[in-house]
């Protein structure tokens, strides 16, 4: 029996959609599991493991708001990294530009300390960066989760990934804005940035995602309830005793979970673009 | 020009102190580990009637989550932000008064008005004092106490520990044989290890009480004491429940009392205040006792000064206000007392709102025999050291001598 | 003046204004370059110094009394601390471990859903939907997914008649669990990069290769595989120090047990340093990662260069 090519490929991509519903499996399962455990009562968590909840708690919602500062806490998680996010698109452009378009004295010894940088976590540096934020005097405030992403191999990544697309964008260009009478910080700002949005996008949401997930520095540098990020949040749902309150603990990381997938669900497309834009590849 | 100098120094004091806000030199930070409203009610109550003596002076106390408490005050004094004062668990406590960071409370307390700092039982402030010096007041000194489902007991017809108390059958065999049949009966666990975390951050409260039961020690004297036969023994019986009979919450499983998937438990009175939600009947009973008889075991934390801080002998008057008679004596409703004639009082067993007065005597009377759960001045590094080995302990196929005798070869050098 | 500002590479009369036209430029690029610099310098080399100095010392941070001790610290780690070793080996068994399956998967992933068809929105999302989660709502939910006999992994194996082992409680399991928890949360950033580089390949290229008759194994082989060699080096390096730094999955979801079978390097500094005092030691535990690290990257780099010529 022969299949015609129509009749192959119709075979082949449903063949495909079955295993990748297979594989999707581990990957969808969680976050069903943790939006549905986040209507039970923690009686029923324990109890037969079932999808449905057989009451729905929606009053988890608000005892978790009453629990902590929850509210506080998401804006903190959410201000923090809108704020890493412009910070570094600022520096790490402005950066890439001069390594991508400008030359000067020192040029290639910068690029290599910068590279070494970028090998370097953050458990490295993390000691004397205790000691350092504390002589700054900046202990238990938002100021080194902010000041060390942005300056620590994170961004140093994001330099280079900028510097990459600036080296993609045609020179004449920038003559032209040149012969306009603009400035190198006019051309930046008015020609190179703007051409380079697939770029900055792609920064952006890597970093936005890199700050938001930061989880030791918030753990060592933080240590009152009210400035909390969301990591330190969820997972301070435990009673006066130190005893996991296990459905307002899921109903919280539905909480924190929830809208960032809807925004990516929205944005799914131009993110993926703006990655295949951007100089990510490689 | 020197009197020039002092006014330059004066001034520029005053401004710093200007930029740093007004507030902040009269009042005091006290961190601890409660978040329960009634606890914090209650404290600022106290912190309230301090100002009968120091109208100017507030106390702002602030919520750190149990689970990290000693990390996070690492940080906080480590980071140059410490609190002024705060609560401490006795695992941390010698590490801490090692490390120079406690400040000497003794010479306040002794001189307080009205204090009598002899009211404070020795063996309860053993883990404070070293000689003189005094690093902390016990504020709670809460024995281990087994709480039981009694709805459970009920559905499998059996008597329940406060029952089994009161006629002297309560002991590690017949706490055997009831986990057993209330798993058999009902199919719900026998009995969870505190807070269901035996095996991972509460290995020393999961084996404390058994070991003690059996007349032995997990160290004293710089000797380890997982190998001696009384410990050992404690241990395989144990291990026989959780693997043999299957009675006891398994390694690696969620088993909750508080939400009734378990008949009995060990737990401190402050847990009581998740009772009445609970949706069972249930009651408290003493620890079973063992060969050794009874020898129940205390969990204790107390209040410090932080040596860092800037207003220490402030803080150091706070304490002496909020841990003589009367405060103490309030306090006790939630956490049992250290001071002898409030112990010793009616007012301690009836203070409860949640527990009947029969039951609480058995806590007042744990209190006075019991003794505070060990610890060292390397504690973090001897739990640590000893986690891993006792991981080797709870596997079905374990042989626990062998296993014990890993535990103390991994801790000797720390001792 | 416009006109003398255009293109620096151009031929020049005037020697004098080039100069200081170089200058300028020069002094320019430092003022772009000066935030980064600056950070550079306050928040990487000055600490990575410190952690050099550090690492010599014996260094309490509660009593935060130092003393030098030379190399002693290092010695330790090396000869004496039965413990090292162990978590070395943990750190490299958890690498490869992690990186070949995260990048084969994230591959195969990214062949499969380069091309539109029905549906590739929804699994584009399904396998990217991790990544944006927070670390500890993932280990939070694995957790429990993970338990001996409740848990929903251990059921489900039941279901078809396979007896689950008792994941976080057995040292291997439990690594096994970690890398497999930790592949799924991140292979989706992988995934997406593969696919951008995938779909910048041209598609004459393959339509060429097809022509010539070749197989879709051979076309992957020849054409494709070749020219995703950039994002594949930048893929690995990126895993590959992601797997060594990783902390917050470990500390969430075992805590570095059972029997230590899950003590990684970057949770054993941190408990060195923050939870035992340590600070000297696991300045000189910190100072070992970097090394390791760099010397990883440097091979890659190095062996890289090697096949491009």
């Amino acid at each position: 029996m022969t299949l015609t090519t129509r009749q192959a490929r119709l075979v082949s991509r449903t063949c495909l959609i079955i295993a990748l519903s297979v594989v999707a499996v581990p990957f969808v399962f969680p976050f069903l599991w943790m939006v549905s455990s986040g209507f039970k009562s923690a009686t029923e968590i324990f109890g037969q493991p079932s999808l449905i909840p057989r009451v729905w708690r929606w009053q988890n919602y608000l005892e978790l708001l009453e629990y902590q500062p929850f509210a506080r806490q998401y804006f903190n998680s959410l201000y923090i990294a809108v704020a890493v996010t412009v910070l570094t698109l600022a520096i790490s452009s402005l950066a890439g530009y001069a390594l991508a378009r400008m030359r000067f004295a020192g040029a290639g010894l910068l690029m290599l300390f910068l590279l070494s940088a970028l090998m370097v976590p953050e458990e490295v540096t993390i000691i004397p960066n205790f000691f350092l934020i504390r002589s700054m005097g900046l202990m238990d405030t938002h100021a080194p989760l902010i000041l060390l992403p942005v300056f620590g191999s994170h961004g140093v990544m994001a330099t280079f990934l900028m510097r990459q697309y600036f080296l993609a964008i045609p020179k004449e260009l920038e003559e032209a804005g040149r012969m306009d009478g603009l400035s190198r910080f006019g051309i930046w700002w008015r020609i190179a940035l703007p051409m380079s949005r697939p770029a900055l996008a792609a920064v952006s949401i890597i970093t936005f995602l890199f700050s938001w997930n930061l989880f030791l520095e918030p753990l060592v540098f933080i240590s009152s309830l009210e400035k909390f990020t969301l990591p330190l949040a969820l997972s301070n749902f435990t009673d006066s005793y130190g005893l996991p309150l296990w459905h307002l603990q899921l109903a919280a990381t539905s909480l924190a979970v929830v809208p960032i997938l809807i925004v990516y669900l929205i944005a799914q497309r131009q993110i993926i673009e703006s990655f295949a834009l951007s100089g990510v590849k490689g | 020009m020197n009197l020039r100098m002092k006014s330059l120094a004066a001034s520029t004091i005053l401004s710093l102190g200007l930029i740093s806000g007004p507030a902040l030199a009269e009042e005091l930070r006290f961190t601890v580990w409660t978040g329960s409203e009634a606890h914090l009610k209650m404290l600022n109550e106290i912190a309230e009637s301090f100002k009968a003596t120091k109208p100017d002076v507030t106390v702002r106390f602030e919520t750190i989550p149990a689970a990290d408490y000693t990390q996070k005050l690492t940080f906080q004094l480590a980071g140059g932000n410490p609190p002024d004062l705060g609560w401490m668990m006795e695992d941390a406590a010698p590490t801490f008064a090692a490390a120079g960071v406690l400040m000497d409370l003794g010479p306040t307390l002794r001189e307080a008005e009205g204090y009598d700092f002899a009211d404070y039982s020795e063996p309860a402030l053993g883990l404070w004092t070293k000689a003189e010096t005094v690093y902390g007041v016990p504020f709670s000194t809460s024995p281990f106490m087994i709480f039981y489902n009694k709805t459970l007991f009920d559905e499998a017809g059996l008597e329940d520990p406060l029952q089994l108390a009161a006629s002297g059958k309560w002991n590690m065999d017949t706490f055997q044989e009831v986990a057993k049949t209330i798993k058999d009966k009902t199919g719900k666990w026998g009995f969870e290890f505190k807070d269901g975390q035996g095996y991972e951050s509460r290995i020393m409260h999961a084996l404390m009480p058994p070991i003690r039961a059996h007349g032995g020690d997990v160290w004293a004297n710089g000797e380890c004491g997982f190998d001696k036969p009384e410990a050992v023994q404690a241990v395989q019986q144990l291990h026989d429940m959780v693997f043999k009979d299957k009675s006891i919450v398994p390694p690696g499983e969620q088993g909750d009392y508080f939400s009734g998937s378990s008949a009995m438990t060990i737990n401190q009175i402050s847990r009581a205040s998740k009772m009445p939600e609970a949706g069972f009947e249930w009651g408290i009973a003493p620890l079973p006792s063992g060969p050794a008889g009874e020898s129940p075991v205390i969990g204790q934390a107390a209040i410090v000064v932080f040596e860092r801080g800037e207003q220490k002998e402030l803080a150091a008057e706070f304490v002496a206000h909020m841990t003589n008679k009367e405060n103490v004596a309030k306090m006790a409703q939630f956490f049992p007392p250290a001071r002898k004639s409030v112990l010793e009082s009616d007012a301690f067993t009836s203070a409860n709102a949640i527990i009947p007065a029969e039951q609480m005597a058995h806590v007042s009377d744990a209190i006075a025999k019991g003794k505070v759960l060990p610890s060292h001045e390397k504690s973090p590094q001897i739990l640590a050291a000893m986690a891993p080995r006792v991981d080797t302990l709870w596997k079905p196929d374990a042989e626990v001598k062998q296993a014990l005798a890993g535990v103390c070869a991994a801790i000797e050098p720390l001792l | 003046m416009a006109d003398t500002l255009t293109d620096k590479t151009s031929a020049r009369p005037w020697r004098a204004p080039r100069l200081s036209l170089r200058r300028r430029e020069a002094i320019e690029a430092w003022l772009f370059v000066s935030p980064t610099v600056a950070g550079f310098l306050v928040f990487f080399l000055g600490p990575l110094l410190a952690v050099m100095y550090f690492s010599l010392t014996e260094w309490n941070l509660l009593t935060q009394e130092a003393t030098f001790v030379g190399v002693k610290n290092y010695v330790d780690a090396l000869s004496v601390n039965p413990d090292f070793w162990h978590v070395l080996r943990n750190s490299f068994v958890f690498a490869i471990g992690l990186v070949p399956l995260n990048m084969t998967l994230a591959l195969t992933l990214a062949l499969a859903l380069s091309r539109p068809f029905r549906g590739v929105v929804f699994f584009r999302t399904v396998f990217f939907a991790p990544v944006v989660t927070s670390a500890v709502a993932w280990a939070i939910v694995w957790r429990f997914l993970l338990q001996g006999e409740a848990g929903a992994v251990n059921q489900l194996l039941a279901s078809v008649g396979i007896d689950g082992p008792n994941w976080l409680r057995e040292p291997d399991w439990a690594m096994v669990a970690v890398i497999v928890t930790r592949v799924i949360k991140m292979v989706g950033l992988n995934m997406i990069l593969y696919i951008a580089a995938l779909q910048a390949i041209p598609r004459d290229y393959e339509a060429a290769a097809r022509l010539e008759g070749a197989s879709n194994w051979q076309i992957f082989r020849m054409v494709i595989w070749p020219l995703l060699a950039p994002t594949t080096l930048v893929i690995f390096v990126i895993t590959m120090i992601g797997s060594f730094k990783v902390f917050d999955h470990i500390y969430l979801m075992t805590g570095g047990g059972p029997e230590n079978g899950t003590l990684v390097l970057a949770f054993y500094i941190y408990e060195q340093g923050f939870k035992f005092f340590n600070v000297g030691y696991a300045s000189a535990l910190a100072m070992i990662m970097f090394v390791i690290v760099l010397v990883l990257t440097v091979i890659q780099m190095t062996l890289r260069r090697k096949d491009m010529r």
